[in-house]
């Protein structure tokens, strides 16, 4: 049982000048399933590699349980990892995965034994023991590098992507069996992947990163509801949400002839520094809805519908100032418009999202 | 297109293979013929004299002695190379410059490496004596290649030195073959850069030291360059490293006696087979694939 603390931890590759990852701050609870999630080349993965001790941390310290392990060896470090393309020994059976930390440790030969049967038990490995990695199905090796991990009865478990090399429905099935094991082991957790999916649907926490820096860390909902930034915003969600930069008026938002209302702090804070009249906002496909032409609504002219049955995503372009602009809506399938047919979308109020036109800060 | 294909594979073989046939094996033929002759080499005169050159070989001291040499070189030369191949390779890992040196020795023809050493061990002017009485250790200056006991060792050392490098290239291509990833879960586990090396990148690069040990015991069994052109005699004082070529090449082309030489030839081609046999057979494992 464990807490992670990043203070300030930051990773600069030799010959570069920016920052892998920058300062990053972060405080992970005990038995907290914690998502790293971000673009590739955001620093998610080297920021868990540096928990790990694969990667040196160049300022600033990690703890683990308020001690520092900045400079320990991984092997010093009590972790267990899984890795994107499981990196199982191709010369030992499963069997032998599995113990090869336990032995390296002189776990007497009997508990070896007994936490290697029950961890193949919880994953469904019984009749694989005796077998080598190359013998097995990529799901199988998936759960043998599971098994290696929870074997170790580790202080944190990390995850690199563990679940981007199987296809799509055992990805699926795999998502939750693995929160639901992390749940009952109650090990802290660390998970990477690029997958916002995966992200809301696994973690208590979401951290987003971008560019080597931390974005927002928060619970799936409060991503979902409140994102910090155009980033998060934009990134969190499918299909994206509808983010635009328009007219600031006192009133609110100006998108051709529908008017988005932001509150006077809103107005205030979006005409500060460099706003320049202008305001971003975006409002999600699904918080928003295809109205009769009377209704108020923008209209669009749809390019492209994508009917996934329970409902459909309507993608369509609307001319606002001269310029073309990009628009989805999810509806239902009862609504489904035909192609080239012009439509009304509508934001449904107080479900929409301002933030400062210059500095993408939430406002 | 079948019928196209076979006369497109006659084509191709027809010449290597009749080469093969006339400048390989049938000189095999013809030493195995020899062995049982008393063929001097230089008369047309041919006996059959059954396998009195091979109970010959047996009581010739001479040759025990090569046989014994050889055996040396056979247990000395195969595991130092391995070992310190392994060590530098491992311990280079990712940085080339040092392989191109390590590389240098294996682009010198062995006459060169021979008379480069000689002038090393020289006892007056050479350099190791030189480098000994530099050091304040003119205790340890010896005639190295006229000493006895000293004289294989010497001869050793550099069939070692001559080798390292080809491995040391060899073992590391292996080794980065081997994915980083699985090293850095061996890290995770627990295990020391030692343990790493013993229990995970040795099994992973098995393949490639199995082959080693094959190609350093057939250069084990030979010798005969270093010898003929590093050593008084050559063969060494008293014989000290006689090898069974040199005992061949003398009997044949100094004391003409062809048949007894090609018997030699015959015993020399049976053992390097049977080490290779043995060696692949003692150091078999289960495949390993990179899954």
């Amino acid at each position: 049982m464990a807490t992670v603390t990043y203070a300030k931890a930051s990773r600069i590759y030799p010959g570069t000048d920016r920052a892998a990852v920058d300062q990053l701050d972060l405080q992970i609870g005990d038995g907290e399933f914690l998502v790293l999630v971000g673009p590739s080349g955001c620093g998610k993965s080297t920021s868990l590699r540096m928990l790990a001790g694969l990667e040196d941390v160049d300022q600033g310290a990690i703890y683990i349980n308020d001690k520092d392990v900045t400079n320990l060896p991984p092997k010093s470090r009590d972790i267990a990892m899984v890795f994107q393309n499981y990196a199982l020994y191709p010369h030992m059976t499963v069997y032998e995965n599995m113990a090869f930390a336990l032995k390296l440790r002189k776990t007497p030969k009997s508990e070896i034994d007994v936490r290697v049967k029950k961890a193949a038990q919880m994953l469904q490995l019984e009749e694989y023991l005796g077998r080598k990695p190359k013998a097995l199905s990529g799901g199988q090796r998936q759960r043998v590098a599971m098994g290696r991990a929870i074997v170790r009865e580790p202080q944190v478990f990390l995850m690199d992507e563990p679940l981007s090399n199987l296809d799509a429905k055992l990805r699926v099935q795999t998502r939750s069996q693995i929160a639901t094991l992390q749940s009952q082991l109650g090990i802290t957790t660390v998970y990477v992947t690029h997958d916002q999916v995966e992200a809301m649907t696994m973690g208590h926490r979401v951290a987003v990163m971008l560019d080597g820096v931390l974005q927002q860390c928060d619970t799936p909902r409060a991503l979902y509801d409140r994102p910090s930034n155009v980033f998060v915003a934009g990134f969190i969600g499918s299909p994206a949400m509808n983010i635009k930069t328009v007219q600031l008026t006192d009133g609110g938002a100006v998108f051709g002839q529908l008017v988005l209302p932001l509150t006077r702090e809103q107005v205030a804070a979006a005409q500060s520094e460099g706003g320049n009249g202008q305001v971003t906002v975006g409002f999600r496909p699904e918080d928003s809805a295809l109205v009769g032409a009377g209704d108020g609504g923008l209209p669009i002219v749809v390019d492209l519908v994508e009917d996934l049955g329970a409902n459909a995503n309507v993608y369509g372009h609307a001319a606002i100032n001269g310029g073309e602009e990009r628009f989805v809506v999810t509806t239902s399938r009862a609504q489904m418009p035909s192609l080239g047919e012009t439509v009304y979308i509508k934001p449904a109020a107080d479900h929409h999202h301002a933030f400062h036109a210059a500095s993408g800060v939430r406002i | 297109m079948r019928h196209g294909k076979y006369r497109f594979l006659l084509g191709a073989l027809t010449l290597p293979l009749a080469l093969y046939g006339l400048l390989v094996l049938w000189p095999y033929l013809q030493a195995f013929y020899l062995a049982f002759t008393d063929w001097t080499g230089v008369t047309s005169e041919v006996n059959l004299i059954g396998i009195d050159n091979f109970t010959r070989m047996w009581s010739d001291p001479l040759f025990l002695a090569a046989l014994r040499h050889n055996g040396l070189m056979l247990l000395a030369v195969p595991l130092a190379v391995i070992v310190v191949a392994l060590g530098l390779a491992a311990g280079t890992r990712g940085t080339r410059v040092y392989r191109v040196v390590y590389f240098f020795p294996q682009l010198l023809s062995v006459a060169i490496i021979a008379v480069l050493w000689q002038f090393v061990y020289t006892p007056n002017s050479g350099l190791l004596n030189g480098l000994l009485t530099g050091l304040g250790l003119d205790s340890w200056r010896h005639s190295w290649l006229a000493e006895p006991d000293l004289a294989l060792w010497c001869v050793i050392a550099v069939l070692i030195w001559s080798a390292i490098g080809f491995y040391v290239v060899l073992f590391a291509a292996a080794m980065e073959s081997v994915p980083a990833d699985i090293m850095e879960a061996a890290a995770i586990d627990g295990a020391g850069e030692l343990t790493v090396f013993r229990r995970i990148t040795l099994p992973l690069i098995w393949d490639s030291v199995q082959v080693a040990w094959i190609y350093l015991g057939i250069l084990a069994l030979d010798g005969f360059a270093l010898v003929q052109i590093m050593t008084v005699g050559p063969g060494g004082p008293d014989n000290s490293t006689e090898v069974m070529g040199l005992t061949l090449y003398r009997t044949a082309f100094t004391y003409s006696k062809f048949g007894y030489a090609s018997a030699m030839g015959v015993a020399i081609f049976f053992l390097s087979l049977t080490l290779a046999v043995l060696m692949l057979k003692f150091t078999r494992r289960e495949k390993v694939e990179l899954a």
